[in-house]
């Protein structure tokens, strides 16, 4: 029995599978933000109704700050959650979505079709987007407050998910 | 401290006053404001324009990760959000942001994982020097095998002319 | 109907596989021929098992039956019949249902061409039906593509991704792949064979080292293929992005080449037995590893799937063959006694103790690259990314120094020589070299990088050409008609001339690489119907777009006249593919090409005036990488090419009776 071998195989097979089998738990596409636990960038956009909407104007109530876009599957099956919340929370909490590189007219008869859940802001060159550090839809960024960013979630969020983290800003 | 103080401040009016006077380009409306002038700081690098412009802009926007797509980098990609990025770029290296700054900026909105090489400090330092370091023992592994072939070939020549002296001795 | 029977076939090809591989160990341990022949043929009814599942799955998908659950995830009416045929690898399940036909495959061949050696063939036989025994029960249970569906069974399904429709390419790449990845188990099935037994004679070695050229050629081709692929469909002008999965394939690449040159001096001197033995199950091990990688869902890639149950098990499997390796080396590698290192390491096989070194170092460089956003969250809990600037600011200085002893090793003469000798070898070859660099240099080259990739390259192209038609010179020099030389060489010293056209394949791509890296031209436009744009020679006029719409996909397509010296020399249509089930519009570039460079163009944006981006790509030499690596392979099948008397016995490593008997 070489022992040589033996520890140099066992030096490099036991961190290699060990790593490995850490990773499992993983999702690569969720990227944690580290704008978490600081001011929330402040922005001031259109609704594609040319409703102006400025985020330090929100202060004093939680914001949902929702990146979506019609191409994006997860975002259609979140729409109704996000509907449904909206109007449970209407007075208390501002839902507010960005529309991320998607086409205006689309995202209308989207709206239009399956109902709305607060306004849709138009963010030119994804200026907002590029500022919030979205790296895709649906991203969703819950304000509190003051204006500070408590949590990012990135995927479709279900109506037991959304409550839960309200609940923390409330 | 005063001094330096009142310099850094100087150093951010020119640079606020060099944004306000910038026109949008590229159809972008490229903002560069108050709260990104306080994140970056006093522009380390020097202002840049033309084709050094150009290059650079390129140079840096292959080193960032297009946050939508899979796997290419900001200078490859063709979405909305790539091509505002590399606007973006463009304005802050022509402002005279150092790369370094300019990619420390979008790393504060995105992470590390922006970034297309990790930056070499603290753990991820391992992936610059282990690489290194496996070449530089496996050179050592292979020279020391080298060397000592050569010596089993000088000792069996070594023994060979003995074995010839003693042979020689003996018919004598 | 369809989901029993090939469901039973699977199962049929598990108990097979599973009975044969304690079989073919207990015929090599006790060297029993009835025991090799009852291992032959439950290795041939394995094989058979999944040729039958595979074609019931063919079946099934050609009928459309949704009945069975993978035809209900990736069959479509809709789709064209080539492109249903092609769906049996599109997706998880039928791609491991496809492992195991070509794992049947190759051990079909093993079975019948393989011959003799009763000591290795058994324990040879033993695992590769043990791996298999792995694989059927993936596809049996965890990933079967013979699931029914359960009810309602629907009437349509999704189709394939609609991606992998739209290229020739992606009909072959898979299979060429395949082909080697699975094909790398034979050869570490004979090496494990060599360790079982405690010794590798020169007569196991010759088979062992054609098994393993055979997927290591295909593995050439199915890297270039992806890579052609990917510049022809994917629409950023780029050919190699470092992706975790196109690293994955590469890696085996890398283990095997060194693998074969390891062999190479195995057979000249008897040393770096253990070596090559260790190479070869690497590269075994790394195949797993990329499956692993692929399948897993854990690395960020335009490949992966989604993560699944085959994830663990895959990581279970290939912890356990990293142990078996690694204990049965522990065990064996004393017995497997080298011949006594009587001369000095010097000369040629120094060169190729570094080209192994370097070879070695690149595949962990990237290996690390790849794996350590998996490590780094895992100390540090943040993701981080890898990608192409860290690889090519580490690989590009290891491929420098394997293109330069591409050059010197060839030159330096095997075995100890005295000084002149050396010097005048390495220095013969500097004229070409000095001529390549200049040329680089007038045709406008200036980064450090390409003079000193075309110094070497020029360095190696006259090593490569001077010590390839040495037996075609000798033959010229002793009176033979030109033909006659050519033609006995390649039948004498086929493995000779196929080793420097490898390396002729090789520098050429390097080359093309290198220049289609720096010499590249581009520019961006918007422009309005009529307008033109131009890029070096070329000046490209927007005629008009116009919308496309398909069930699936959404096409808006520009239609580009391509003027070149005044003329029009064609026009391109580029398109920009929104896929309905994708994130991103796809870029679909039109490409030109001619043999000194392409012309690329993307459609970036079309917008609502009417107005296009556009962005042109001017990549001089792209074509030449792949015709490169078609050298490669073309040497590479050189190379198996058997040489001399009775050429058939002695490649498969059969005693072949002297001369005159």
């Amino acid at each position: 029995m070489n022992r040589k071998v033996l520890w140099v195989g066992g030096l490099v097979v036991v961190p290699l599978v060990v790593f490995l089998a850490l990773s499992f738990g993983h999702d690569p596409r969720l990227i944690e933000s580290p704008l978490v636990g600081d001011p929330a960038p402040a922005f001031d956009l259109h609704s594609l109704d040319g409703e102006a909407v400025s985020l330090p104007a929100l202060a004093g109530r939680p914001v949902v700050l929702n990146f979506w876009a019609t191409w994006c599957q997860p975002c259609i099956v979140e729409h109704p959650v996000l509907v449904e919340s909206a109007r449970r929370y209407e007075g208390r909490v501002h839902f507010v979505g960005v529309i991320y590189q998607d086409d205006g007219e689309l995202i209308r008869r989207f709206v239009e079709q399956r109902g709305s859940w607060g306004p849709s802001l138009v963010d030119p060159g994804s200026e907002v987007a590029i500022r919030y550090g979205v790296y895709g839809a649906p991203e969703t960024f819950f304000i509190d407050r003051q204006g500070v960013v408590r949590r990012k979630v990135t995927g479709p969020m279900g109506p037991s998910m959304l409550d839960a983290y309200l609940a923390e800003l409330l | 401290m005063t001094r330096s103080a009142i310099l850094h401040a100087l150093a951010t009016l020119l640079v606020a006053a060099a944004v306000a006077a910038q026109e949008p380009d590229g159809g972008f409306r490229v903002e560069v404001d108050q709260a990104d002038l306080a994140r970056l700081g006093a522009p380390e690098g020097r202002q840049l324009a033309g084709d050094e412009l150009a290059e650079r802009t390129q140079a840096v926007a292959a080193l960032m990760r297009c946050p939508s797509c899979q796997g290419l980098s900001v200078a490859d990609s063709h979405t909305v959000a790539s091509a505002a990025m590399r606007a973006k770029i463009e304005r802050l290296l022509a402002l005279g942001y150092s790369d370094e700054q300019v990619l420390a900026y979008f790393e504060a909105s995105f992470g590390e994982f922006i970034r297309l090489a990790p930056r070499p400090v603290g753990f991820n330092l391992v992936v610059w020097i282990a690489p290194v370091a496996a070449l530089a023992i496996g050179f050592g592994l292979v020279v020391w095998r080298v060397r000592s072939s050569a010596r089993t070939r000088r000792a069996s020549a070594d023994l060979e002319r003995y074995r010839e002296r003693v042979r020689a001795e003996v018919e004598r | 109907m369809a989901s029993s029977l090939g469901q039973a076939f699977v199962l049929l090809g598990l108990l097979a596989s599973a009975i044969g591989a304690p079989v073919g160990f207990y015929a090599g341990a006790r060297g029993s021929e009835r025991a090799l022949d009852l291992a032959r043929k439950l290795a041939l009814a394995f094989a058979l098992a999944m040729l039958m599942a595979t074609l019931v799955m063919e079946w099934a998908l050609i009928t459309h039956d949704f009945s069975v659950s993978y035809v209900a995830s990736v069959g479509s009416t809709a789709t064209p019949l080539h492109i249903t045929i092609v769906s049996l690898w599109s997706s998880l399940e039928g791609s491991i249902l496809f492992w195991g036909l070509v794992l049947g495959l190759f051990t079909t061949l093993l079975t019948l061409l393989q011959r003799g050696h009763v000591e290795y063939l058994g324990y040879t036989l033993g695992t590769v039906l043990a791996v298999a025994v792995f694989f059927c029960f993936l596809i049996a249970g965890p990933a079967n593509p013979f699931a029914p569906t359960p009810p309602p069974i629907p009437a349509e399904g999704p189709g394939p991704n609609p991606l992998l429709q739209n290229h020739l390419l992606m009909i072959i790449h898979p299979p060429m792949l395949y082909l080697g990845y699975v094909g790398m188990t034979v050869p570490f099935a004979m090496a494990v064979a060599a360790l079982l037994r405690g010794s590798l004679t020169p007569a196991w070695l010759r088979p062992l080292r054609n098994w393993l050229l055979v997927p290591t050629g295909f593995l050439s081709l199915g890297i270039m293929l992806g890579g052609w692929w990917s510049y022809e469909v994917l629409g950023w002008g780029g050919y190699w992005a470092w992706d975790p999965v196109e690293n994955a394939s590469f890696l085996p690449w890398l283990t095997a080449i060194a693998a074969v040159h390891s062999a190479i001096v195995l057979e000249r001197r008897g040393t770096l037995k253990a070596w090559t033995l260790i190479l070869v199950m690497v590269s075994f091990l790394l195949t797993i590893l990329g499956t692993f990688l692929t399948r897993s869902g854990v690395v960020n890639s335009v490949h992966s799937f989604t993560q699944s149950a085959i994830g663990p098990l895959f990581l279970g499997f290939l912890a356990l063959s990293l142990v078996a390796v690694v204990v049965l080396l522990a065990l064996r590698v004393d017995t497997l006694v080298s011949a006594p290192g009587d001369d000095a390491v010097v000369g040629r096989e120094s060169a190729f103790l570094m080209n192994n070194l370097l070879l070695v170092a690149l595949m962990f460089t990237v290996l690390v690259g790849t794996l350590f956003p998996i490590i780094a969250e895992a100390v540090r809990g943040v993701k981080v990314s890898v990608g192409e600037p860290y690889f090519n600011r580490m690989a590009v200085p290891i491929s420098l120094g394997l293109l330069l002893l591409m050059g010197i090793g060839p030159a330096l003469p095997w075995g100890r020589s005295d000084a002149r000798t050396v010097r005048r070898a390495l220095l013969r070859p500097l004229p070409l070299a000095l001529a390549a660099v200049t040329l680089c240099w007038l045709l406008g080259g200036r980064a450090g990088s390409v003079l000193l990739t075309s110094f070497l390259a020029g360095y190696a192209l006259w090593v490569t050409f001077d010590q390839g038609s040495r037996p075609t010179r000798k033959r010229l020099g002793r009176g033979e008609s030109p033909g006659a030389a050519a033609g006995g060489s390649l039948r004498r010293a086929p493995r000779l001339v196929g080793a420097y056209v490898v390396h002729l394949g090789v520098i050429v791509t390097f080359l093309a690489i290198a220049v289609s890296s720096v010499f590249q031209s581009s520019a961006e436009a918007t422009l309005a119907p009529g307008e033109e744009m131009t890029l070096a020679a070329y000046r490209l006029r927007f005629e008009r777009v116009g919308l496309e719409q398909q069930p699936h996909l959404a096409s808006e397509k520009a239609t580009i006249t391509v003027i070149q010296g005044g003329e029009s020399v064609g026009t391109l249509e580029p398109a920009l593919n929104q896929y309905r089930t994708q994130r991103e519009p796809i870029a679909t570039p039109a490409v030109r090409t001619t043999v000194t460079h392409d012309l690329y163009l993307t459609l970036m944006n079309v917008g609502s005036d009417g107005t296009i981006g556009l962005r042109a790509i001017r990549t001089p030499a792209v074509a030449w990488i792949w015709i490169g690596v078609l050298v490669m392979v073309g040497g590479t099948t050189l190379c198996l090419v058997p040489s001399g008397a009775a050429p058939v016995r002695r490649a498969l490593g059969r005693p072949v009776e002297e001369a005159g008997g």
